[in-house]
């Protein structure tokens, strides 16, 4: 059995004191797994995935990551919070706030400077991954010139500059077409192969069977209903419908109009 | 609706000027002489011929920094209309109005050079008030003019981390590219918002409603800014930032660079000697 990189116990956390976002999370993420977290909208997945990179904190239970209890007071240990930030890349929901520098080339830089990579290592590392992510065209373009999936790829290069042995990604695919979804997701396929661990919060269940082996499904009551291989739970039409997580999709077959619920196990 | 318009136009006038004006990289990607010179050394340039400008008490030679700042932006493929457009409106004419009185005797007594009534009131343009009124003017529309030289043909990224050369502090630096970058995002959110408001209204808004709504994207656009202040920070902690950001500093001078930078210096010092000459 893979060891446990995360763990959260009895997790509880709420914004501002007054709008709980997590009530009674338990979740273990093993070393090298495949994870996805689904929900629909406002069920508490980005809030997991801030805590899980260590920036914010239970307010009760406990979050255990790389066998230390993740408090404040630890991530202010600037020799763990290097080690913590050098093994844990987050991709955010929305790039505009990853991408802060003036110019991709930068952006993708800043991470590894700040860990104290050196100057040499990280040129050739940008040149590496530009060339995998097929972004070299972008490097000295300002992030504001960009699409939103040329920005998701940079937000991604950011963060595997970094080499991180864990990727927490948030909505990768929200409103990409999918052309830029299959790069993406091949990009973290081939992390995974090379024994990186992948958590994804999304509710685009197109993806889930390909990026997860396990998906955990929070639901409304802000805490984790059911983990289970993808299929068992993309089969489950009615768990999914009570979820906000299918739709009745509606389309006409010999001049009547038929309805059936959006599944996403089979591609065609 | 004449009036909504007024507000309408006044904002999205004013932020396509400063889109343009800080964000347009088309003259400074041009291949030219001015593009090719290294920031850093391209900046102390400028500077220094701003302060040749600044130090000359003639005329003539500002003149003629003016006429060789003028070649640069030719040498450096400016479009010389929209050079012109950008450095002789507002300031230099605003400098012009502010430099008007000095032309009269009330302010400047001296020889007479012109004299005229205006309503009965004697006037006089002196000699003295010409040239002090002439020199200031000269002296604002050079360096307005060497300002947006500058920033034409040299990325504003490029440009802010070129300001290290006066020893800015690195955490300075930073903040100022991150304002540059959040302040062209929430240019787009307003521009956005105004196309927003008119699909659903149509444009039929009074000036107290357009008012309204003003006050009401200033608001919002206050919450939004602290929002994302929040998560870039978030981001940048997540990237390994511990307080003391690190950067890199890529430069790359020529002895180009540092010829044009000594004929700058060698301007500086004409200007230094005819002043003491002149004295």
């Amino acid at each position: 059995m893979a060891k446990p990189l995360f763990e959260l116990k009895d997790v509880y956390f709420s914004y501002m004191g007054k709008f709980p976002a997590l009530c009674g999370v338990n979740l273990t993420i093993e070393e090298g797994a495949k994870v996805c977290v689904i929900g629909a909208n406002g069920t508490g997945k980005s809030t997991i995935l801030n805590m899980l990179d260590g920036l914010i904190f239970a307010g009760s239970g406990s979050m255990k990551a790389f066998d230390r209890n993740i408090t404040s007071g630890v991530m202010s240990e600037p020799g763990f919070s290097r080690v913590f930030r050098k093994s844990v890349g987050f991709v955010f929901q929305n790039p505009d706030a990853q991408l802060f520098c003036p110019s991709v080339k930068e952006d993708i830089m800043f991470g590894p400077l700040q860990l104290g990579v050196q100057l040499d290592k990280i040129k050739k590392g940008v040149d590496i991954i530009a060339n995998r992510l097929k972004i070299n065209n972008l490097l000295n373009r300002q992030p504001h010139q960009l699409s939103i999936g040329e920005k998701k790829k940079v937000s991604i290069a950011c963060v595997m500059a970094v080499e991180p042995d864990v990727f927490l990604l948030d909505e990768p695919t929200a409103g990409l077409d999918p052309a830029t979804t299959r790069d993406i997701i091949d990009i973290l396929l081939e992390e995974n192969m090379a024994g990186k661990t992948i958590v994804t919060a999304t509710h685009d269940m197109h993806i889930v069977g390909e990026i997860s082996d396990i998906a955990h499904v929070l639901g409304r009551n802000k805490k984790i209903i059911r983990s289970a291989v993808p299929d068992e739970i993309l089969l489950d039409c009615e768990f999914l419908k009570d979820n906000n997580l299918v739709h009745v999709h509606r389309h006409m077959h010999d001049g009547r109009i038929h309805a059936h619920p959006h599944l996403h196990t089979e591609h065609h | 609706m004449k009036n909504n318009r007024f507000v309408e136009r006044s904002i999205t006038g004013a932020l396509s000027f400063f889109k343009d004006a800080i964000f347009a990289d088309e003259e400074a990607l041009k291949k030219g002489f001015l593009q090719a010179r290294d920031a850093r050394l391209k900046m102390l340039m400028v500077f220094v011929l701003i302060l040749a400008a600044l130090f000359s008490k003639s005329i003539v030679f500002i003149a003629g920094i003016y006429a060789f700042c003028v070649i640069l932006a030719l040498a450096s493929s400016i479009n010389i209309i929209f050079f012109l457009k950008r450095t002789w409106f507002f300031i230099p004419l605003f400098s012009l109005c502010i430099a008007l009185p000095a032309l009269f005797d009330i302010f400047s007594p001296g020889e007479k050079f012109l004299s005229f009534k205006v309503f009965f009131v004697p006037l006089s343009i002196t000699k003295q008030g010409l040239s002090s009124a002439g020199i200031f003017f000269a002296r604002v529309l050079t360096s307005v003019s060497l300002c947006v030289l500058l920033s034409v043909t040299t990325r504003h990224y490029v440009l802010l981390k070129a300001l290290r050369v006066f020893r800015a502090p690195q955490v300075f630096v930073m903040t100022l590219g991150m304002c540059c970058r959040y302040v062209y995002l929430f240019i787009e959110i307003i521009q956005n918002t105004y196309m927003a408001i008119k699909s659903r209204a149509g444009g039929v808004f009074g000036i107290k409603n357009s008012q309204g709504v003003v006050a009401w994207n200033i608001a919002a656009l206050w919450q939004r800014s602290y929002v994302m202040h929040n998560r870039v920070y978030e981001a940048m902690l997540s990237r390994g930032y511990s307080g003391e950001p690190k950067v890199i500093e890529e430069f790359d001078f020529t002895y180009k660079d540092w010829f044009w930078l000594g004929t700058a210096i060698l301007i500086l010092g004409l200007s230094l000697w005819q002043n003491h000459y002149l004295n």
